[in-house]
């Protein structure tokens, strides 16, 4: 493998992250004794984990197991709803995007999030891409048009709709509409891309798509997937958490963790003994 | 198990009844919407004429509604031009900004006792508010207007606007919102560009119900518009309008006056009637394409 991750990083010890193979790679995000109230509800526990760059990072556990909830921290998208508080640390690049100053434009352009139902905006394929672009960066028209391009290219859509541009982005089929939202992500030049449960609402064949996707998209950005499902997880993540009841109960190597996992609990989720 | 038998025929008995009862209530409903309808149909055709389009109320018996239909055209016209940007607006505040505030839920309360305020209220408000002070500032040159009937409506088309726009957005899914944010869109981009989009036909069939409770409104015009025997298209005149014509008719002993009166109502609810349907079917169709 020749993955640039993979070259030493200035990065002191202690934020190198195992991935797939076992080689440390620098932690894109450090997560430090995280803790989330939902209204009072001590949601998160203690979370602290190092998510490495460029690599595929599965978080699973039964449901209400607060997976999505810690995916939903890392672009600060709970800040839309009242009474959700979070303390302790998130490291991005060197710094806590907890703090209020962290700027949520910044943050949201470098952390693109997709999510559990294909979401697209009542536009036009063309402008669903170029929307979010048009809000960080001016481009001329061909500039935009280049950019709408590879960003549909990267989400593997292109060849589906490059002669329906114009049309509304609500005709497409599910798994057509989840790419689009994919791609509409990827357009800003995230580093971090989160994805939350992206094929619970697709069938096997767009599912599989979005999985071969991953796989190639993990080449240029650091990708966290929160899934229930654990196959999905096996398939197509370098590393895998395991969460139960607001806890970090694990978090190792993929293969790791589906074969010979240290803890218990792991161990009975992973054979279907619970969840 | 005779006891359970009985308890089984009680309750089919119980069922019966219930039955018979709701539905001779939706029968005495319907009979009297039916025969209004019938009624102003048989009494409306039999009254139409060409004249009634084409001459205006000073000829009386031997006249028509020209002056009128344009009056009542023009003093909904600004009535919906003045709710439509306000309530879209207030609407929009009350859906995206403060759904979840004490203050929002204060406004909300308020605006649905806007809704089912007694129109005639409305329009000694406007008359004390406008109608006077106008009188009193151009020294009788203007009194009653057109405009003062628009503001007048537009005080009754308000809150069914805001009530609809409210209602619309919050039924956008939070997804999309969630969707728009995780881009970096702040909150106003959202709101204007991507969910008033979204419930754009849902806004529209609220301004469209809310021309649709605005037209058959008399009250709050006679104290505001006055009324005018002549055609007006100025709106600082008195100004006539159908449903102002038709009360007026209506209370003359006059045969042929009660005709053309019959006549104004059947065009009124023709227009009303129209602009439910055709909002009920842009509704309809939007849900259709968007699934």
């Amino acid at each position: 493998m020749t993955d640039p991750a993979f070259s030493p990083a200035p990065a002191a010890e202690a934020a190198m992250a195992h991935t797939g193979d076992g080689t440390p790679a620098p932690a894109k995000i450090t997560v430090r004794d995280l803790n989330f109230f939902y209204n009072g509800f001590h949601a998160l526990k203690g979370i602290s984990m190092d998510i490495p760059e460029k690599k595929v990072t599965a978080i699973i556990g039964p449901s209400g197991c607060g997976k999505s909830t810690l995916l939903r921290i890392f672009n600060r998208i709970y800040n839309i709803y009242p009474k959700l508080e979070a303390n302790g640390q998130i490291v991005l690049d060197g710094e806590n995007i907890l703090d209020p100053k962290y700027s949520l434009n910044r943050l949201r352009s470098k952390v693109g999030m997709v999510f559990q139902k294909p979401v697209p905006f009542p536009m036009t394929i063309f402008e669903n891409v170029a929307y979010g672009i048009r809000h960080h960066e001016r481009l001329n028209k061909s500039e935009m048009e280049g950019r709408v391009e590879q960003a549909l290219r990267s989400a593997a859509l292109w060849d589906e709709v490059k002669d329906k541009l114009k049309q509304s982005a609500l005709g497409l089929s599910g798994g057509q509409q989840q790419r689009l939202c994919i791609a509409r992500g990827i357009a800003l030049k995230p580093e971090v891309l989160l994805l939350d449960e992206p094929t619970s609402a697709l069938d096997p064949i767009a599912t599989s798509r979005i999985e071969q996707l991953v796989e190639e998209l993990k080449n240029d950005f650091t990708i966290v997937i929160v899934t229930h499902n654990m196959q999905q997880a096996a398939r197509c993540s370098d590393l895998t958490a395991f969460m139960y009841l607001g806890e970090l109960i694990e978090f190792d190597r993929t293969e790791k963790i589906f074969t010979k996992p240290n803890k218990k609990q792991t161990e009975d989720y992973i054979t279907g003994r619970f969840g | 198990m005779a006891s359970n038998n009985s308890l089984y025929l009680r309750r089919r008995i119980a069922n019966i009844v219930a039955l018979l009862l709701s539905s001779l209530a939706t029968v005495v409903g319907l009979f009297f919407l039916a025969w209004i309808l019938w009624e102003t149909l048989r009494q409306g055709i039999s009254a139409l004429s060409p004249s009634l389009f084409t001459k205006i109320t000073a000829y009386g018996e031997d006249g028509g509604l020209a002056n009128a239909m344009v009056g009542s055209l023009l003093i909904n016209f600004i009535g919906i031009a003045i709710a439509t940007p306000i309530g879209v607006m207030a609407g929009m505040w009350l859906a995206e900004y403060a759904n979840r505030s004490k203050l929002g839920a204060s406004v909300r309360f308020l605006n649905d006792i806007l809704l089912s305020a007694p129109s005639i209220v409305l329009g000694l408000f406007v008359y004390t508010i406008i109608v006077l002070p106008m009188k009193n500032l151009t020294d009788g040159a203007i009194t009653f207007s057109g405009l003062a009937g628009g503001i007048a409506l537009s005080l009754i088309a308000l809150p069914v606007v805001v009530r609809t726009t409210d209602e619309m957005l919050r039924l956008v899914p939070s997804t999309l919102r969630e969707a728009a944010l995780s881009l970096g869109v702040p909150q106003w981009k959202l709101t204007m560009q991507i969910l008033v989009r979204s419930a754009r036909s849902g806004i529209i069939t609220g301004i469209l119900l809310a021309l649709a409770r605005i037209s058959g409104e008399t009250a709050p015009l006679l104290f505001t518009a006055f009324g005018n025997n002549y055609m007006s298209l100025n709106p600082i005149d008195k100004m006539a309008s159908l449903p102002q014509v038709i009360y007026q008719y209506a209370n003359d002993p006059g045969d042929k006056l009660h005709a053309i009166a019959w006549a104004g109502a059947f065009v009124v609810t023709m227009f009303v009637l129209l602009l439910s349907l055709g909002s009920r079917l842009l509704f309809a169709r939007s849900k259709v394409s968007n699934d």
